[in-house]
């Protein structure tokens, strides 16, 4: 650690950040008060039995539907063509314990705050422009 | 699962007391950077509070690949800008050093504290960039993302920030108020 990291850090410790008894229970007291999204009952959609059957009879008439138009379409079924496999390879299987890797998303991430830079140096730019003229 | 995985879940649940217990290590280092980054000492304490609050409200919204300390100074950092943004609609942009909580929160021995000539020569960003990195040891992808700035900011930011409190320190000639915009 160079010496003004060690300063930096020696500084903030130097500032007296006690949290009183008082803001204490306030901050107990107020979280007491709240209910996190998370645990808040769902509220449960009733639906009526007609709407049941009414869904239920559109889908099978789409059903229904597809598959006629699916049999209906169907010309003669062309020959089958068997091609002899090449070569045959045994691909030993391998127990890998891997995760995902997110290799895009952090890139997405970073060019879209780039831009958010970006047109925040433009909303500056602008502003100074105004106050000059 | 970590422990605080496990108390991240117990909250989620509903739990006041898991959330208390997951918080404590926070409080004092979050309350610190808030003192600097507030116009009074009870302001700073309204934003702590609303810092908890949110937090507690909506923990599901948390995401663990980040770390817990990153998403709540993101929280603190908001509710910061939201209170000094009623403060200037309220009040105007008055800036009076009296009510500054950092000036009553350093002893008269530490007046030349670094942390107060950063606050006069940096901007709140890049104060807080320095703050993140050297005391709460964030890295930067975690500044870019509490800040919601890309890493290049950040880095050059950091580098910035660095060079006028060096030139600070060292009384150099340079001009450190040249290389603090951010």
């Amino acid at each position: 650690m160079d010496n003004l990291a060690k300063q930096l850090r020696e500084d903030a410790a130097n500032i007296d950040a006690e949290i009183s008894v008082e803001l204490d229970s306030r901050i107990l007291a107020s979280l007491h008060n709240v209910t996190p999204e998370s645990a808040k009952p769902r509220p449960r959609v009733v639906l009526s039995p007609s709407f049941w059957w009414a869904s239920s009879l559109t889908g099978v008439a789409a059903a229904l539907g597809v598959i006629a138009i699916i049999n209906l379409d169907r010309p003669g079924s062309p020959p089958l063509q068997v091609q002899e496999p090449v070569a045959h390879f045994v691909v030993p299987e391998l127990d890998l314990e891997v995760e995902a890797a997110m290799l895009t998303s952090p890139l997405a991430e970073e060019l879209a705050r780039l831009q958010a830079d970006l047109r925040r140096a433009e909303a500056a730019v602008r502003d100074d422009v105004r106050i000059d003229f | 699962m970590s422990d605080e995985l496990k108390l991240i879940n117990s909250a989620k649940s509903g739990s006041v007391d898991a959330f208390t217990e997951l918080v404590h290590g926070y409080r004092e280092g979050l309350f610190r950077f808030l003192l600097t980054r507030c116009a009074n000492h009870a302001d700073a304490e309204d934003v702590l509070q609303d810092t908890f609050i949110n937090a507690y409200r909506y923990i599901e919204t948390y995401n663990p690949q980040w770390r817990f300390s990153t998403w709540l100074y993101r929280i603190a950092i908001r509710n910061a800008g939201r209170i000094r943004e009623d403060n200037v609609a309220e009040l105007g942009d008055v800036r009076d050093d009296s009510s500054d909580p950092l000036a009553h929160c350093i002893a008269e021995a530490e007046r030349h504290n670094l942390w107060r000539n950063a606050k006069r020569l940096l901007s709140d960003e890049v104060f807080t960039a320095m703050w993140l990195r050297y005391v709460e040891d964030m890295s930067i992808r975690d500044i870019a993302a509490v800040l919601e700035r890309s890493s290049s900011w950040t880095k050059v930011n950091l580098l910035r920030g660095r060079r006028a409190l060096e030139a600070e320190l060292n009384n150099g000639t340079q001009d450190p108020g040249s290389e603090a915009y951010g």
